[in-house]
């Protein structure tokens, strides 16, 4: 499987703290690639330095053969990478359905110049991840399990070739939980490589074709998701957050 | 285009053909009040587009004013230039001016932002009163043209212009873009709107009226100096006449500023100091009414509609 994106030796400091830590793995082409950890391990940190809303403090981010460490995030996304937002920020004054028409019109490509067809598309991506109904309504009136699938449908209707999903199950229930595994595979089906955070260790299990644990910006596991889990140091993780 | 929509555009054309016949049946009084109305509704339609639809509370537009004002009187009165001249090299003067200081400035977020333009008049008053081609700290006289006619008409144009452009914008990728970016900007960057560069387009777009209408106003009074180019105070009236018809949409400032120059009209025909005190007034009353700022009026007014200033007159236990 070859690579679609690269990270190598990224790191990322706060002031003091170190969030991300010499970190490197890589995105196979139409690879579902899950990534856990406990609390403050650097999960979301990851995804802004690949989507470009952070820049590392040293290391390296390839994305097709190209290096994009430095590109602005918009130019990430005209390449092609997407993304979503673990705390939902949706473009709240606007309809549901403009919400995402905004993927299309800029997006992979630099998108859709005819507002009509945007907002076709976009009613495409709503329907899929089951939003139809919900079309004209205002963003802000959305209920938590709804808006994670608005920020879904925003970061498809870019047309992405990477997926980095932030928690997109965080909050949903059972039955929501596989409707959502359900839309990721058909997603990836579709061509789409995926990065899929998530704290639910028994979804990511079931979606994820190799997982990649952090802790405290570290990386300590990464391959078949049975072997990772049954791997002494990723226990100790998780049993030490709840001890603390 | 729908019924209700065609109905719409029918009546607003005929609205617009009635203002312009005004002045073939009206006093001078009032063809002169109609001009004052329509350059601040410019103005405020010019406001609109970076602090309404881009969502950056702007008091830097004083400047594209006095901009537009001395590029006309310049080129007249130095050059010996045509008006229409003036008007382009004034409009150029705004466009170069929100591309020199809008790409450090629009960095800024929310009050940092407003504050940090809030300066930008003062600078340029001083920075213009020791120029020798603007005529220094004294200012510059105008060729006088006695046609208040003309003056009215090319304001209502000007007008219109202003208005079909921010109604393109509500249909256009561009105009969805700066509405993104108004709404969660972040959002907006990694969606792949180029933030930086959609924010000082709709800055200078929003320079280029608000120089042109300065240009108009300038020719019309035909007498300019530092201070009344570059009075801050004509920014607090651009604002509040356009938060006060509804920014972020296409006709509210245009509203906002009609009923808003009448209003102060009536009352300074009235009692001569109470139309001073009008606009200190309505600044009270957004104080009192819309506490969280002109950013939150925007944000919630859509959704909450008049109820807004009610629910923040409760807060208050008036
Ligand atoms: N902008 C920031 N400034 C300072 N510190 C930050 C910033 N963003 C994240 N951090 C810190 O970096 C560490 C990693 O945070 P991050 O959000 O990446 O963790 P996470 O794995 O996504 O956690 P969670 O599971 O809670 O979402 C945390 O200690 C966090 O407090
Ligand atoms: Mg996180």
């Amino acid at each position: 499987m070859s690579a679609i994106l690269e990270v190598t030796n990224v790191t990322r400091r706060f002031a003091g703290l170190v969030a991300v830590s010499d970190i490197s793995f890589t995105l196979g082409q139409g690879e579902i690639l899950g990534v856990i950890g406990p609390n403050g391990a650097g999960k979301t940190t990851l995804v802004s330095l690949i989507s470009g809303t952070l820049r590392p403090t040293s290391g390296d981010i390839v994305f097709e053969g190209m290096r994009i460490t430095g590109l602005a995030a918009y130019r990430r996304a005209r390449l092609g990478i997407g993304r979503t937002f673990q705390i939902m920020r949706p473009f709240p004054g606007l309809s549901v359905l403009d919400n995402v028409a905004v993927g299309a019109l800029f997006g992979h490509g630099s998108g859709e110049s005819d507002l009509a067809k945007a907002r076709d598309k976009a009613r495409t991506q709503l329907e899929f991840v089951g939003l139809g109904k919900f079309a004209s309504q205002r963003a802000e009136e959305l209920g938590g399990p709804n808006r994670k699938r608005l920020e879904l449908a925003k970061a498809l209707a870019m047309q992405p070739k990477v997926l980095l999903c932030d928690e997109v199950m965080a909050g949903l229930n059972l039955v929501e939980i596989d409707e959502v595994i359900d839309v990721l595979r058909k997603i990836r089906e579709s061509g789409i490589s995926i990065l899929v955070i998530e704290h639910v260790i028994k979804a990511i299990k079931r979606l994820s074709d190799r997982l990649l644990v952090l802790h405290h910006g570290d990386k300590i596991a990464d391959g078949q998701p049975d072997a990772v889990l049954s791997n002494s140091k990723v226990i100790e993780a998780y049993l030490g957050r709840r001890r603390a | 285009m729908t019924a209700s929509r065609l109905g719409v555009a029918v009546a607003i054309v005929a609205v617009v053909a009635v203002l312009a016949t005004v002045p073939l049946f009206s006093s001078d009084v009032i063809v002169q009040f109609g001009i004052n109305a329509l350059l601040l509704a410019v103005l405020a339609q010019g406001w609109n587009i970076i602090g309404g639809y881009t969502g950056y509370a702007s008091f830097g537009n004083s400047v594209f004013y006095g901009l537009g004002s001395y590029g006309v009187a310049i080129a007249m009165v130095q050059w010996n230039l045509p008006f229409a001249v003036g008007m382009i090299f004034g409009a150029g003067l705004a466009v170069a001016f929100a591309f020199l200081l809008g790409v450090p400035v629009l960095r800024l977020k929310g009050h940092y932002f407003a504050i940090a333009t809030l300066g930008l008049a003062q600078v340029m008053s001083a920075i213009v009163s020791n120029i020798g081609i603007a005529g220094q700290n004294i200012g510059l006289v105008l060729p006088p043209l006695n046609n208040d006619h003309l003056f009215y008409e090319l304001s209502l144009g000007l007008l219109v212009i202003a208005t079909l452009t921010v109604f393109w914008l509500t249909r256009s990728r561009f105009g969805f873009g700066l509405i993104a970016i108004r709404e969660n900007e972040e959002g907006a960057a990694v969606m792949g709107v180029n933030t930086t560069l959609y924010k000082v387009l709709a800055f200078a777009l929003s320079g280029v009226f608000t120089a042109l209408a300065g240009g108009i106003h300038a020719y019309w009074i035909t007498f300019l100096d530092p201070d009344s180019a570059f009075d801050i105070s004509l920014n607090v009236k651009m604002i509040i006449m356009a938060v006060f018809g509804g920014p972020g949409t296409v006709l509210g400032p245009v509203l906002g500023a009609f009923v808003l120059s009448a209003v102060s009209e009536i009352l300074s025909s009235k009692v001569t100091n109470l139309a001073g005190l009008f606009f200190g007034a309505v600044v009270v009353a957004a104080v009192v009414l819309m506490p969280r700022g002109v950013a939150d009026v925007m944000r919630q007014f859509r959704t909450a509609g008049w109820r807004y200033f009610v629910e923040n007159l409760r807060a208050h236990r008036i």
